[in-house]
């Protein structure tokens, strides 16, 4: 699907040729070990640069050349997985083939260019006032999350499970380590992403392949690096407390529970084990959703999730903060169904079914196939669709079963009320 | 069948009105495996007092209903609908605006199965007091959840500062007490007036042949017996020009104060292209004056006044109007005031210059928003109810003057059609 070529040692680009799409899609991904003092300074310098260059040294003209080139969309963010810490630089341009009198694939190709090996530099770093801005926009992206109760419950029942863990660690740091930023240290921080970080980098659209290869690898003059290697994700991090509630001025009830699973993303089992979130709390035709929702009313959602690169599941619903109890009751019942075997044909099949299409799905839109394929690609097989359907129907009842029994307990947060 | 063609666009557009009045569009996209459908009707919160059809006097139904008539769409005798879809692999779902329902799946196979579950579901009725009754404490817990919501709060704030009279300022799913009066009598009497096919219509864009589709959804309607089309009375009170209250404030558990200006449209009868042109117009004013391109943004960035959450978006459809501008801020009083003047200079800031740009700008968006099947289906679908075409966007867009801007803005530009709201931290978190 991706023809994929060496730039440099540890520096990849992957390219799709296809007509599907309007727009041509950039993908850059520079990727580090995860801890809180990386993840500030890289969350930081990612607003940095998408606040200006050398060319372009005020926002509004950066902008403002953007809009000119048809509104070029053009963003760096920071995120993680697993371990690994990720500065995306992400572009989306119109194909000029719509455009009635214009070219703009090129300029944008320069535009990378900049915005990557030009930074606006002064005495050899960072702008002091433009750092001290973007930190304290950062520092309120932090604050935010108290602002939105679901996102809050998350965030402490993530705290309380993994402790000290890649899976409590913010993408974008802590207050403190975003405090802790400076001009000199961000500067550090731009040179170590661009001359050590292992980098893959993405292009998707209707593009003749080899132009752009070879003006990519001339504008993109990455130098060979050895990326280093995350610290293996370890079991070692134990839940604070088993139960812990918390209370602010709000009406609704956050029910947030955490369950652990030895399986991960690439295991044998990894896709026996999203069979099991979707029976358990994963689609509409889930138990928790026909349980808790539509049989005894107790919430407007209540779902689960998996997340394969911590071996973690979580169950969430908004209740009414007096059904606690009985919220949780409904919850620990459905796990012990499947346990006990009770999952239908039909559940099997529905989930089947939906895992298919979701896949298939995401494979619609350009980000969806850089996003699948820089995932599996690490899986050392080549993806296929069929592959993973093929997986997906050889599930049985009693893999799913296996799979509840293994799924144990670790903590619950409950946020509410004061009055509660 | 009539076919319409898009040439710079590339795209084709298929169009039949069923014998009972339900319009369907089709558009194939070559190339994806996906097909989404939406099958909506022109019923949405804002209409709470009508005539019944095939009665003479006019009634006032419980706030909420239109969201609550959506839930309840989807319980049958023979269970729930979500089921049948989970079954051929297809996500659905549905949605209540203040003027539309939307009911909608995406899939990858079994489309046909999927299209006709869509259309029975929609097409067949079942409410009973019980499954009503089991109803409200769903969505109960669901208004709970947009009561927290500060952002939610600031939004419908804004607006019910702007109005005296019009339904618009209440809340789409109601209140705890509204949801509580309805009964499964007051859901058939909305059920039939306002999902009479002609007053709906289906789009489906994906992987699929139009001849054939047309054909399928032909046959399912032909066997289904509906009563004559007729107009629909809606009733809506006299809503003067000026907002119903300048400011007011509400205290939340939030960490930093949030606030919206809101500026109310006077011109809210408007349809087809000259709609178009004026709702565009208006949006492309607004990118000039408060995008990121533009001198205050740069002013207030800089100066800390506003931060990620900084946002701008207009609205309009027959009847009301607003924009909305705002950010969480350190200083919420001052950030207004910067908001306000602003507008009350416009005309001095719009140029050529940053005219030309945002258009570019906007028709970038655009070509970008046509890959996306959800965006083609849901703005089809709103442009069509209100007269309008979506593929004529770029066109209308290219055409588009300094002056035609000017003029728009100064629908929403008079100080008394200005409002303020905040949502500000509660005492005791301030301490």
């Amino acid at each position: 699907m991706f023809l994929t070529t060496k730039l440099a040692e540890g520096v990849h680009l992957h390219i799709r040729q296809t007509t599907q799409f309007k727009t041509v899609n950039f993908s850059i991904k520079w990727r580090a070990p995860l801890n809180q003092e990386t993840a500030a300074q890289r969350a930081v310098l990612s607003n940095v640069l998408q606040h200006s260059n050398g060319k372009f040294k005020k926002s509004a003209e950066f902008r403002s050349y953007l809009d000119d080139l048809f509104g070029t969309v053009l963003y760096f963010d920071a995120s993680k997985r697993g371990s690994e810490h990720t500065v995306l630089l992400n572009v989306e341009t119109v194909n000029d083939q719509y455009l009635a009198h214009n070219k703009v694939f090129n300029e944008v190709l320069d535009l990378i260019h900049t915005a990557i090996f030009n930074p606006n530099f002064e005495n050899g770093q960072f702008v002091p006032s433009i750092v001290e801005r973007e930190k304290e926009m950062i520092l309120h992206r932090i604050q935010s999350i108290f602002d939105d109760k679901t996102r809050y419950a998350q965030y402490r029942l993530n705290q309380i499970i993994r402790p000290n863990h890649p899976a409590s660690i913010s993408a974008s740091g802590t207050l403190e380590t975003v405090e802790q930023v400076t001009p000199e240290s961000l500067t550090k921080a731009y040179e170590s992403m661009i001359n050590e970080d292992r980098i893959d980098i993405y292009v998707v659209g209707d593009i003749d392949v080899e132009a752009v290869q070879k003006k990519l690898t001339e504008s993109l003059p990455f130098k060979d690096r050895t990326p280093k290697q995350p610290e293996q994700t370890t079991n070692e991090s134990k839940p604070e407390r088993e139960y812990t509630k918390e209370q602010q001025e709000m009406k609704q009830g956050k029910l947030h529970i955490g369950f652990s699973t030895p399986v991960r993303f690439g295991d044998e089992d990894y896709p026996k084990m999203q069979i099991f979130n979707g029976v358990f709390g994963g689609y509409a035709h889930s138990k928790l959703f026909m349980n808790v929702r539509e049989r005894e009313s107790l919430a407007y959602y209540a779902s689960s999730s998996y997340n394969s690169m911590y071996g973690l599941v979580f169950v969430v619903s908004g209740i009414e903060p007096s059904n606690e109890k009985k919220a949780t009751d409904v919850i620990y019942e459905q796990l012990e169904a499947i346990k006990n075997g009770e999952i239908t044909d039909l559940e099997l099949a529905q989930t089947k079914a939906m895992l298919i299409n979701q896949l298939k799905e995401s494979l619609d839109l350009a980000r969806g196939q850089i996003e699948i394929f820089d995932q599996y690609k690490n899986l050392n097989e080549p993806f296929s669709v069929d592959t993973w359907n093929e997986r997906w129907q050889n599930v049985t009842k009693e893999d799913v079963q296996k799979m509840a029994e293994q799924v144990k307990l670790e903590a619950v947060y409950f946020l509410c009320g004061k009055e509660a | 069948m009539k076919t319409i063609e898009f040439k710079q666009l590339d795209e084709t557009l298929y169009y039949k009105q069923m014998q009972n009045g339900l319009d369907v569009y089709i558009l194939p996209k070559k190339g994806f495996s996906k097909t989404f459908v939406t099958f909506t009707t022109k019923y949405g919160s804002i209409d709470r007092t009508f005539v019944p059809i095939g009665e003479s006097e006019q009634i006032t139904v419980p706030d909420g209903i239109a969201h609550f008539l959506e839930h309840k769409m989807f319980e049958k005798e023979d269970g729930d609908v979500f089921q049948q879809f989970s079954e051929s692999g297809a996500s659905a779902n549905a949605f209540t605006s203040f003027t539309r329902t939307a009911y909608l799946f995406s899939a990858t196979d079994n489309i046909y199965k999927s299209t006709e579950t869509l259309l029975n579901f929609v097409q067949e009725p079942y409410f009973t007091p019980e499954t009503v009754e089991k109803e409200k404490g769903i969505i109960g817990q669901e208004i709970t959840m947009y009561d927290d919501q500060a952002d939610w709060r600031l939004y419908f704030g804004a607006i019910e500062n702007m109005y005296h009279t019009h339904p618009v300022k209440i809340d789409i799913a109601g209140t705890i007490e509204s949801i509580d009066k309805i009964t499964a009598d007051h859901l058939y009497t909305c059920y039939n007036t306002f999902y009479h096919p002609s007053n709906m219509l289906l789009f489906v864009v994906g992987n699929i042949d139009p001849t054939e589709m047309m054909a399928f959804i032909e046959q399912n309607q032909g066997k289904k017996e509906f009563s004559e089309p007729t107009k629909i009375q809606r009733h809506f009170d006299e809503e003067p020009t000026d907002v119903a209250v300048k400011e007011r404030e509400l205290k939340m558990d939030v960490q930093k104060p949030k606030v919206y200006v809101g500026l109310k449209a006077k011109q809210t009868d408007l349809s087809g292209e000259e709609m178009l042109k004026h709702e565009l117009s208006v949006q492309i004013a607004l990118e000039s004056l408060y995008g990121r391109a533009s001198n205050f943004y740069t002013e207030v960035y800089e100066s800390g006044l506003i931060d990620e959450s900084f946002a701008y978006d207009f609205s309009l459809e027959k009847g009301y109007g607003f924009a909305l501008i705002g950010s969480d801020s350190r200083n919420p009083d001052q950030l207004a005031e910067k908001i306000k003047e602003v507008i009350n200079n416009a005309a001095t800031i719009l140029t050529e210059d940053s005219i030309e740009r945002v258009k570019r700008k906007k028709i970038g968006f655009y070509l970008r928003a046509l890959n996306s099947m959800e965006f083609i289906a849901n703005q089809f679908t709103r442009y069509k109810f209100n007269d309008m075409n979506l593929f004529d966007a770029v066109p209308v867009i290219e055409k588009l003057t300094l002056q035609d801007v000017v003029k728009a803005l100064e629908t929403i530009q008079g100080e008394s059609q200005q409002t303020v709201f905040k949502v500000m931290p509660s005492s005791e978190q301030a301490e």
